[in-house]
């Protein structure tokens, strides 16, 4: 018994120990912000007059949103198909299409940058939210397919005896039962798109198409050392990092069963 | 016309369901497939699904990665629309010994061990320690995750302003407790800022390793625990005899994603040191960035991007290739 709740100190001391390591950059960031002139330096990071901070927040929040949904739409149908249909071709193109999971976008800087500006998408949003999609799409199809996999196929067989076409089987009977699966690949695509930096660094250069990313580096531009422009770079990142917590707070759960589900499957 | 087809494809069904050898698998499949086999619709029923992802996301990246090889062995500037083919010169200038090329594979390399190890072995301690159970465990998992939802390039701007050697926290913290011999130029100091990148890196996915230790030590049985208890090993005896090596296939997850995670690492480097001082953290993808983007040499940036590419489509299919047995 003893020897129990010494283990228990131990466990204790060394869960405090990292969490004041972690909690270590927030708490700095928030009391450095506040100690010279208080909420003043939150109050003209917001007054901004070139880099508003409500519409870089509405840009960010908008592409991860669109990016999320239709990442999610194409790589359920893709998955379903690739798990419950069968096709010529069916295994080269599922794997010529993770073959590139690993591919970083930094790779590719010059031809997405000259691809976009080509087709003159360059300060959209539009032009933001294809190679978004392109690049989060290929780790999605591979949860949805493991998940479909999942699925029984007596589920479909069942559906399809009662006169279900392909389509009403993935609209009326798959998604209804996948929503777990859509909160996931939801979450996790909002997230990985909203924390994007290279292709807003790449394809923006008008500011009122500012994402969270780039306003941040704006904020960050200014090297004067005084303690007025310390406490207000920090106010900045503090408020660009607020919806990012909101976000996470409440899709919590989604986000660790997503990281779960792409990397442990045994 | 529909329900005549269905009406086949009912009678198939129960025939099929007749049949005894067929690979059951298979034939499931081939009835999910549609009404009739025979109908050119149904044939081209599977391609109408995947042809959205297949448009957007394959031809886009491997119009990408195509573009990227034919420029390779060009002098494009990275704007216009001129080049002229010169072969292999950006290769072999690109892969000249003591080039910056090299110093940059060896940045990413040191950078891969240090943060792959660290974060692997922190996660396992304080998913071990979570498993337990104790009260107030869900806050600590929640504060150690957090992280990865927020965006790398704004933890660097935290962390840039944190490891000031002048108005920095840490520095700060240092001389408050008269260590002041302890406090650096954190990211200005060729000989550290690499390892102060890595710190960052760790702040920022240690509890992506944690979180996937923690479901594979969910997955582990109950029992095998219990026999243990029952022979008498201790805490230390079960973590080396049953806790760590049955999450061997987890770990061999996290090496592997920790080695794409650094082939992708841009925003925190680029955002704190910008490669500098010098090339001492040079990365392969900012030395790629400023080559194409600032330097308007185009043809070197996507010589330097094959190699990348190189590097990650091996990854991947090592990747496809783990998924597939652990899914078998």
């Amino acid at each position: 018994m003893k020897r129990k709740i010494s283990t228990t100190t131990i466990m204790y001391v060394v869960l405090f120990f990292f969490l004041a390591i972690w909690l270590f950059p927030i708490v700095t960031a928030i009391t450095k912000s506040l100690q010279v002139g208080g909420v003043e330096s939150y109050r003209s990071v917001i007054a901004n007059p070139d880099v508003h901070y409500f519409r870089v927040v509405f840009n960010s929040l908008f592409i991860a949103l669109a990016t999320a949904v239709v990442v999610v739409f194409i790589t359920s149908l893709a998955g379903f198909a690739f798990s419950k249909m069968k096709f010529i071709g069916q295994n080269v193109i599922y794997v010529a299409m993770l073959a590139c999971m690993a591919v970083p976008i930094a790779s590719v800087t010059m031809p997405l940058f000259f691809t976009i500006k080509t087709f003159g998408l360059t300060n959209t949003y539009l032009g933001m939210i294809i190679p978004l999609v392109a690049f989060n799409a290929l780790q999605m199809l591979l949860l949805w397919r493991n998940y479909f996999d999942g699925i029984p196929n007596e589920l479909i067989e069942a559906a399809r005896v009662d006169g279900c076409s392909t389509w009403r089987i993935y609209l009326r009977i798959l998604m209804p039962v996948s929503t777990p699966m859509i909160a996931t690949t939801g979450v996790l695509t909002f997230v990985y798109s909203w924390n994007e930096y290279l292709i807003p660094l790449l394809l923006i250069r008008d500011e009122t198409k500012y994402t969270v990313t780039l306003a941040s580096t704006y904020f960050m531009e200014t090297r004067s050392q005084t303690p007025e422009m310390v406490a207000q770079e920090y106010a900045a990142l503090i408020l660009m990092t607020i919806p990012s917590i909101i976000v996470y707070l409440i899709s919590q759960k989604w986000l660790q069963s997503g990281i779960t589900a792409g990397a442990v499957k045994s | 016309m529909t329900a005549n087809a269905q009406g086949v494809s009912a009678g198939r069904t129960k025939a099929a369901a007749r049949g005894g050898g067929v690979d059951r698998a298979s034939r499931s499949r081939a009835r999910a497939d549609g009404e009739s086999m025979n109908s050119w619709k149904a044939k081209l029923r599977p391609y109408l699904f995947i042809a959205p992802l297949v448009i957007l996301s394959g031809v886009f990246i491997y119009y990408c990665i195509g573009f990227t090889v034919a420029t390779s062995f060009t002098d494009w500037d990275g704007i216009s629309d001129e080049m002229d083919f010169i072969g292999l010169k950006n290769y072999a200038k690109l892969l000249a010994p003591g080039s910056v090329f090299w110093t940059a594979l060896k940045n990413n390399i040191i950078f891969m061990v240090v943060t792959v190890v660290i974060q692997a072995g922190l996660g396992l301690i304080l998913a071990v320690i979570l498993k337990e159970r104790l009260p107030g465990s869900n806050f600590f998992k929640a504060i150690f995750f957090m992280p990865i939802a927020m965006a790398p390039v704004i933890i660097a701007a935290i962390f840039r302003i944190i490891m000031d050697p002048n108005v920095g926290a840490i520095n700060e913290a240092l001389r408050f407790l008269h260590l002041d011999f302890l406090a650096q130029s954190w990211l200005g100091d060729p000989k550290i800022a690499l390892y102060s990148i890595c710190a960052i890196n760790i702040f920022e996915w240690m509890g992506f390793s944690m979180i996937i230790y923690y479901a594979g030590l969910m997955s582990i049985p109950e029992d095998i625990y219990e026999a243990a208890k029952i022979d008498g090993c201790g805490f230390w005896n079960t973590l080396f005899r049953i806790t760590i090596p049955n999450l061997s296939g987890t770990t061999n997850t996290l090496i592997l994603l920790g080695i794409v995670g650094s082939l992708k690492t841009f925003d925190i480097v680029i955002q704190t040191t910008g490669g500098g001082p010098g090339r001492s953290t040079e990365f392969l993808n900012t030395y790629l960035y400023k080559a194409g983007v600032q330097q308007f040499n185009g043809g070197l940036s996507a010589a330097i991007g094959v190699m990348v590419l190189i590097i990650a489509v091996v990854l991947s299919i090592i990747q496809v290739v783990v998924n597939n047995r652990a899914n078998r």
